[in-house]
Formats: structure tokens, sequence, C-alpha cells
């Protein structure tokens, strides 16, 4: 068999399996195309992620990048897009490139940038899944290169103050979302009835917005008018990631049988137990019971006998 | 205002065809010169060694029409539109969300990999860039302007990912791009079948621009001459859209012949 394979990433919330739109793209295409991916994801006790984030590592081999990840894959014959015509292979990379360019500013700025979600939510959450003292550093730093990012790519003249560059990549951002759901049209993924390449990095980019609760959430607001889009993340997270739309842990076939058989379990001993005192009642002097009623009636008056109680 | 007709007298600036302009810039003014040409929309080409720094956005070319002036390719096609003139009005919005993604694509890929070899490879740079860059100005004013220019882009550069990149893969991503633009093309005219649009006029100025502009190696043009529709592509919009026109046309001044004096 294949070596295994292991994803570093960032973890979830809020119903994701990721926060990150690269991990969750590529987690999503491991999903997609069967390839049995460990995923790890990076906490407090884990070495401190150094360099890009997701990493696939397969004996030997380190690889970042979501597209090279994915490449890699394909290689191992873990392939989503086979069913795919060279068209349409075409179109994925165009899409892809639509996103990067139009969307992915808007999504930094939402996590990174705006001071309000970035202080209330982004920094603590990725602060507390980093090793102190990197804790302190790291999510600074990420903020630092969001900003630089968007303002060497979309900055410049004649867009003069960040105000205008963040009005204007909002703008850009909500018309790339009104033209994939237009695409996407009442299909349920981008190429018809199986997912591919595109449908996990819009899948990626998408539900980061659609799901994670900012203070600050005009991009979610829109998003949220687009319903094809919202059943898109959300047909994904629960056929492939089991988990269910409001967010809780997964309850996959087998869990809910090994659960069934729990509580079955539970009822049998339950009733067991009171079968057992039931008896044990019955065989005991019933005076000692019958003092107690009378105290209890005494007491206040009207309350059942401890052995009516025990009665089937 | 959108309301006034095109006038005759409408001036596309760039800088100098001959000693100054850079393949990235050159292969964006002759996208817009193809766009206009697309349209029926007379325009002349004025070459400035300034035209950089008169541009509103920084980045050439520029139209001067009227008394307003517009640059990029993404914001003329705004503008014309509001006079009442686009290629693209027949695409249903499926289409044009394609359209517009695909032209993302040749400025995501195409245009970043040309700015890559101009100002992130060292040969190239030392060769080509620098002495062409600042060439219409005095030292040390044009060694000064053509590091402060590749400053900027590395800074780009590094800022996408791009910077650490060998000249390997960036070819091997104008290659993917090439088969990507070659695969949609298929065996049509245009990229929307019977006509051209905007994306047809992009994918144009770059891939003639490729073609046509002598570079330290020929490993660039290659990537392109390996799909033999793209350049019956590039071969059918000059033949349409700028032969027959005089000298003066953008792409006469691209071809080999007057290239090749230029290295």
């Amino acid at each position: 068999m294949a070596a295994p394979m292991e994803l570093n990433c960032w973890g979830g919330g809020w119903g994701l399996p990721s926060l990150h739109p690269e991990s969750l793209t590529v987690m999503a295409y491991a999903k997609f195309s069967g390839a049995p991916l460990t995923v790890n994801t990076i906490n407090n006790s884990w070495r401190a992620p150094k360099g890009d984030v997701p990493v696939l590592i397969s004996e030997d081999i380190v690889i970042s990048q979501p597209a090279k990840i994915l490449n890699f894959l394909r290689k191992q014959k873990y392939n989503a897009d086979y069913e795919l015509s060279a068209k349409q292979g075409a179109d994925t990379l165009a899409y892809i490139a639509l996103l990067e360019e139009k969307v992915l500013p808007a999504l930094l700025h939402t996590f990174w940038v705006e001071a309000e979600n970035y202080c209330s939510v982004t920094k603590p959450w990725f602060a507390s899944r980093i090793a102190f003292p990197l804790s302190l550093y790291l999510p600074g730093k990420m903020s630092r290169e969001a900003l630089n990012r968007i303002l060497l790519t979309r900055g410049g003249p004649p867009l003069y103050s960040l105000s205008e560059v963040e009005a204007q990549i909002y703008r850009d951002a909500k018309e790339c979302l009104n033209l994939l759901s237009k695409r996407l049209g009442t299909s349920q993924f981008f190429f018809g009835d199986t997912p591919t390449t595109l449908d996990a990095f819009v899948f990626g980019f998408l539900a980061p917005i659609y799901k994670v609760c900012f203070p600050r959430v005009q991009l979610q607001e829109h998003l949220k008018q687009l319903p094809n889009l919202c059943r898109f993340c959300d047909d994904i997270l629960t056929c492939y990631f089991r988990l269910t739309v409001s967010g809780h842990s997964p309850a996959g076939q087998d869990t809910a049988d090994a659960n069934l058989q729990k509580l079955t379990q539970l009822v049998n001993k339950e009733s067991n137990l009171i079968e057992k005192m039931d008896d044990n009642l019955r065989k005991s002097p019933q005076h000692p019971p019958r003092k107690l009623t009378r105290l209890k009636l005494a007491a206040g008056g009207g309350e059942s006998t401890p052995s009516s109680r025990l009665s089937p | 205002t959108a309301a006034e007709p095109w006038p005759e007298n409408a001036a596309l600036y760039q800088q100098l065809k001959e000693e100054q302009i850079l393949l990235s810039d050159n292969a964006s003014s002759l996208a817009v010169q193809a766009f206009l040409q697309m349209c029926n929309l007379p325009i002349r080409v004025v070459c400035r060694a300034n035209a950089e720094y008169m541009s509103p956005s920084g980045k050439v070319p520029f139209i001067h029409v009227g008394n307003q002036v517009v640059s990029e390719l993404g914001p003329i096609v705004q503008f014309v539109k509001a006079k009442g003139h686009s290629l693209s009005d027949g695409l249903d919005e499926v289409q044009k969300a394609e359209m517009k993604a695909y032209m993302e694509l040749v400025n995501n890929m195409l245009l970043t990999a040309e700015l890559y070899l101009q100002w992130c490879d060292d040969v190239t740079v030392e060769e080509i860039t620098h002495p062409r860059y600042g060439s219409p100005y005095p030292w040390p004013l044009n060694r000064i302007l053509s590091y402060q220019k590749q400053w900027e882009v590395r800074r780009k550069m590094k800022a996408i990912g791009w910077a650490g990149k060998t000249l390997e893969q960036v070819l091997e991503d104008v290659d993917q791009c090439c088969q990507a633009l070659s695969q949609r093309l298929g065996t049509q005219p245009y990229f929307f079948n019977k006509q051209p649009t905007e994306l047809d006029a992009l994918v144009f100025g770059h891939l003639f621009t490729i073609l046509t502009t002598q570079l330290i190696t020929d490993e660039l043009s290659e990537k392109v001459k390996n799909y033999s529709n793209l350049t019956a592509f590039c071969r059918r919009i000059e033949q349409q859209y700028f032969e027959g026109h005089d000298k003066d046309s953008a792409a006469a001044a691209a071809r080999p012949a007057k290239r090749s004096f230029l290295r």
C-alpha cells in the first residue's frame, strides 16, 4: 500500500474541520478523492508551526502549499478530477485564479486586518493553539503579512487610503461571490454530481466566511443572501465531514450504533437494578418501612411510601 | 462624460517602443490596442518616457479620451462600456463569469510570470531590464529608477509567494496557463466562438508579445509555441485587426524585425 500520509494543519471550530482556507481546501480534496490522510491539528503541545501550513508529510517527503499537495495526491492516484474534460480542467484553473484575486483579499481582511474581528476572535483562537511564547508573536506576524499582501496587491493609486482599499476589495469579493453563485446555479457541485478540485477550493475559501462568527460580518451577510452557495457548503460538511449543520460532533453510522448499544445496556442495567431492589424489599421485614411511612405522614402527608414507589 | 461620443483624437500612452518599454508593459498596451480595434474605436499610440508617471494608477497603458484619463484594461473596458460599446453584451451570466475567471488567470499567471522574468531573473535584469527601463534618463537617475522599480516588484513577488520560485517553476506555470487557454480555445476562432471579447484582446496582447519579443533565451516563447491553436489565434487577430493599417500600428512595432535590434 502507499506510504501513510500525515497532514499538519490548523484545527477547526464553529462547525468547521479547519478555520484556515488552505488547510480546509486540502482536507476537502482528501475527502473527495478518498485519500487516507491522518490529520494532525496544531495545538499547544505540538511543535510550533514553522513556515507554511498546511504541510503534507509522507515518509521523507514534505510538501507545503495546497496546489503542490493536490498535485502530489493526484500522482498517488487520488484524483478527484479524472472525469473532467480538458476544458473543465482549464475552467478549474481559471476559477481558482478568480478566487485568489477577488475573494482572498477580503477573506484575509475579515480574519486578520479588521480590528474588532482580529482582536476578539482570530487572535485569541490562534494564540490558544500555539505554544507560549510563540503565541505572543505569531498571530501578530500573520496579521501583518495579511495586511502587507492586501496593500501590495490591491493598494496603490488611485486608492490612497486603507479605507478606500477596503471598500474596493469587499466590492470585488461580493461581485465574485455573485459570479460563483451564478456559475453554480442549481447543480450540486461545480461540475455535476461529483466534487472536484474546484469544489475543494471554493469550499475552502467560502466555508470560513460562512461559518465563523465575527463581530463585523459584511461578507458573511452577503454570502447568506446566496442560498445555493450556503447549501453547497452545508452539503459538503454533512456528507464528507459528517458534521451536522448546527455544528455538533459527528454521529456517523458506527458511532450511532455504538451509542444505541450503550443505551440499551444502560436500560437493561437499570431494570435489573430495579428488580433487585424490589426483591430485596419484598424479602426484608415490613416494619422498618412502615415506621418510616408513619413518620413521613406525620411530617408532611400525602407522600408515597418507599415501597410503593418501587413497585412496578 | 459618458454621453459624449468617442473623439477622433483619442490617444493611448505607453513608454518608448524602441528603447524603453518592457515585455509586461508592451503586452498590456497591445491588449488595450487590440480591444479598441475590436470595438472599432480609433486610437493613436503616443510614446512618452514618463508614461508610467503620467498614469493615474501608475500603470501603463492609459488612454486620454476627451478630458478623461483611464488606465489599465479593466477600467478601460468599463469606460468604453459606459460610452455604449461592449464586446461581451452577448454573453450570458455564466459565460461572463467564465470570461472574468480566464482574465484573472492570465493576470495571475502570465503577467506575473512576465514580471518575474523581467525583474527577478538576474541575467535578464542585468542585460535587458536595467539598460532599457531607465534609458531615457541620464546617469545616475536611470539606475536609481530601475533599482527602485525592481525593489517594488520583488516586494510584491514575496508577498504573493513567488519569490521562492525558480525560473523552471515559473516556466512550468506559464505552460500550465497556456495549456488551459489552449484547451479552452479548442478549435474555435475566439474564446466565445464567433465574436471576440476583451478576453481575446488580453490573451492576444500577452501571447503575441511573448512570441515576438527576443529575450536572453527562447524558453518563454517556446512554451507558447507548443500550442498550435494559440499561435494560429495570434496570427488570426493580427491579420484581422492590425494588418492594413499604417506603419504606426502596434503590431508592426512588435514584430521581430524591429525587436531584434533591441537587446
